[in-house]
């Protein structure tokens, strides 16, 4: 049985990423950016360790199917390889992004040479279990991409996935990715530390769908080169007593560079929420635009938010804004809806729908926008 | 068809209503006229069940229930619609979509089989060019960025389309431009039947005059304090409020 520590890092004690992690210190209640979520019981659990044995053949199939983090198919025409021990971004603000690297035996990189459009399932069935891995992601020059992440969780109680993607969009590249993460409070708890790095004239679209009444946090570093563009939107639905959010940090490394961030987030019952924004903009960013808003619904009575919306400047020639509103739903429009005979309890789905369809709407094609609508409804509907 | 009778209510610390009575008949159109401040918007949304307002006393009896004990749904499935004298704007919900979803809520409490989503946009959209609206504002969201007119055309369009028993119109009037104010006085028109009761509530004569009222009442000071026919509108004009005989 292991719990998440130094340990984890095994024989690559002497990587230089192990000096970051050591640093920086296993997470606990009182780490900034950990703060409201609870980490240190998810942590200091013991779990088995799941082996992941990284390069192996897997079968031709219609998505990238990673199961308990093997490989097991390859969508035709995706380049897919594994990588020991992958070039990661030293200055991450977070320490399980070093440890993830380290723990993980091989990173799955996928290269991506021109316009597609792939889907990565992650399967994980496993209780009491601990499962550390890693991806990579390089869009070359000039290519558009579209990636729709999904997770299959059933089964895996009390378990814990720790896992994060290293993104590199290339010069005039586009990265669109959707991430449909939808557990509840008997599948694994989550913890995604991810990086995208976009260069030169570069765009990421960033749509994450958090749903349901599992622990689940994504901490993001995002760095924008001269002419780079990120949008950014989150989706959050959290119900029972669960904590589930995103900590982002985008960082305007050089001038014209471009991002908005949106976070929607709807709590329900005694769960919570959590919107911990930063936008960096550094000294060399000059004539950038940064926008960041977090809204939030509280449904329950004892749902909490914890929201906050962070810029930092560094130069004076930019266009910025920051935002955040926290409360319940619109009790003049629910009136009006009920005063034409529409029950409490429907009247306030259907705000609360309109609230969230602003950013699934946007999600993708048809058929994405359809799934993650049913998942939002299934997680609505969870515990009601 | 409905009975107001010695209704106390405030809204946070004020005390507007102060033992108002008022019957409405059924089939008649009943007007309330008063001065600003008296009481008028705050008797539409006692009737419906308005979060704002407080009963502190008094009974509304409506089918035989006394209806301020049934929540502001129940009290439209009954029969009683109110036309907002502001309609809130809603994002994010389709405008057919809410409109469907209260006439299937409607047929559902009837025990009737429910308008499936084709028959219901024929249905809207012959209701709504009948009024004059333009036919993008059925896939619009609720009332969001509608000017003042199409507001309240949208709250005669959902009048007609639900077909209630209890009609308030909460300054309907108000901010219409000449065409609005036909177009809505013909949608009010055809729905008197002589079964549905109307109430009223304007500061001006000029809508009156299109739909001809049954009975003024004048609401003072948190009462009605003077009844009488179409002729008390010509008094009130040429005299105003404080010269009023009251009749209690």
């Amino acid at each position: 049985m292991q719990s998440v520590s130094l340990d984890l890092a095994g024989s690559r004690r002497s990587h230089p990423l192990f000096a970051r992690l050591e640093a920086l210190g296993i997470p606990g209640n009182k780490t900034e950016h950990y703060r409201r979520f609870a980490v240190k019981p998810l942590l200091n659990a013991a779990y088995d360790l799941v082996e992941v044995h990284g390069e192996h053949a897997a079968e031709s199939g219609a998505v990238l199917r990673i199961e308990n983090g093997e490989v097991v198919e390859v969508p035709a025409g995706v380049s897919v390889s594994f990588a020991d021990p992958f070039e990661a971004d030293e200055n991450h603000f977070d320490a399980l992004y070093f440890l993830t690297h380290l723990a993980a035996p091989k990173v799955i990189c996928i290269e991506i040479g021109r316009d597609a459009d792939i889907e990565i399932v992650h399967r994980f069935e496993r209780e009491k279990a601990l499962l550390p891995y890693r991806l990579c992601v390089t869009v070359a020059p000039g290519v558009k991409a579209k990636v729709f992440e999904s997770f299959e969780t059933a089964g895996s109680t009390s378990s814990l996935m720790l896992y994060g993607i290293d993104a590199r969009i290339e010069t005039e590249a586009t990265l669109r990715w959707v991430r449909d993460q939808n557990g509840s409070a008997s599948e694994c708890a989550v913890i995604g530390s991810h990086r995208y790095d976009v260069a030169a004239r570069g765009a990421l679209e960033l749509k994450t769908f958090d749903f349901g009444s599992a622990k689940a946090l994504h901490l993001y570093k995002i760095d924008l080169d001269e002419y780079a563009w990120c949008d950014a939107e989150h989706l959050l639905l959290a119900s029972h007593d669960a904590r589930r959010g995103n900590v982002v940090q985008i960082n305007h490394n050089r001038p014209y560079a471009k991002s908005a961030q949106n976070a929607r987030n709807i709590l329900k019952d005694e769960a919570t929420g959590i919107f911990d924004g930063l936008i960096r903009v550094g000294h060399d960013a000059r004539y950038t635009s940064a926008h960041q808003n977090s809204k939030a619904i509280l449904l329950g009575e004892h749902a909490f938010m914890y929201a906050k919306p962070q810029l930092e400047i560094y130069t004076d020639e930019l266009e910025a804004s920051h935002g955040s509103t926290t409360g319940e739903l619109d009790e003049d429009a629910l009136f009006y809806l009920r005063s034409r005979g529409i029950e409490h309890d429907e009247a306030q789905k259907m705000l609360v729908l309109a609230f969230a369809n602003a950013l699934i709407d946007t999600a993708g094609d048809d058929n994405i926008v359809e799934r993650i609508r049913t998942d939002f409804e299934a997680a609505y509907f969870e515990h009601a | 068809m409905m009975d107001i009778r010695n209704i106390h209510a405030k809204i946070g610390d004020n005390n507007i209503l102060k033992g108002l009575d008022l019957t409405l008949e059924k089939g008649k159109v009943h007007v309330i006229m008063g001065p600003n401040g008296a009481g008028k918007s705050t008797l539409s949304k006692t009737i419906v069940g308005h979060y704002d307002v407080d009963v502190l006393e008094g009974e509304i009896l409506y089918k035989g229930k006394n209806i301020l004990e049934l929540p502001p749904e129940e009290r439209a499935l009954e029969g009683i619609f109110l036309s907002f004298q502001n309609p809130v704007e809603v994002p994010g919900v389709n405008n057919a979509y809410f409109l469907r979803t209260a006439l299937n809520a409607k047929e559902r409490h009837e025990g009737k089989p429910e308008t499936n989503a084709a028959q219901f946009l024929r249905l809207m959209r012959e209701r709504a060019e009948r009024l004059g609206m333009k036919p993008d504002m059925i896939s619009r969201n609720l009332n969001e960025g509608f000017s003042g007119g199409e507001k309240k055309r949208n709250e005669i369009l959902q009048m007609e389309i639900l077909e209630p028993d209890v009609i308030i119109l909460d300054e309907i009037d108000s901010g219409l431009d000449i065409d609005a104010l036909k177009a809505v006085s013909e949608g009010i028109n055809r729905m008197k039947n002589g079964e549905r009761t109307f109430l009223v509530i304007t500061h001006y004569s000029r809508i009156l005059d299109y739909i001809g009222p049954d009975y003024i009442h004048v609401l003072q000071d948190g009462r009605i304090v003077k009844t009488g026919g179409p002729e008390l509108v010509e008094v009130l004009e040429a005299q105003g409020y404080s010269a009023i005989e009251k009749d209690r």
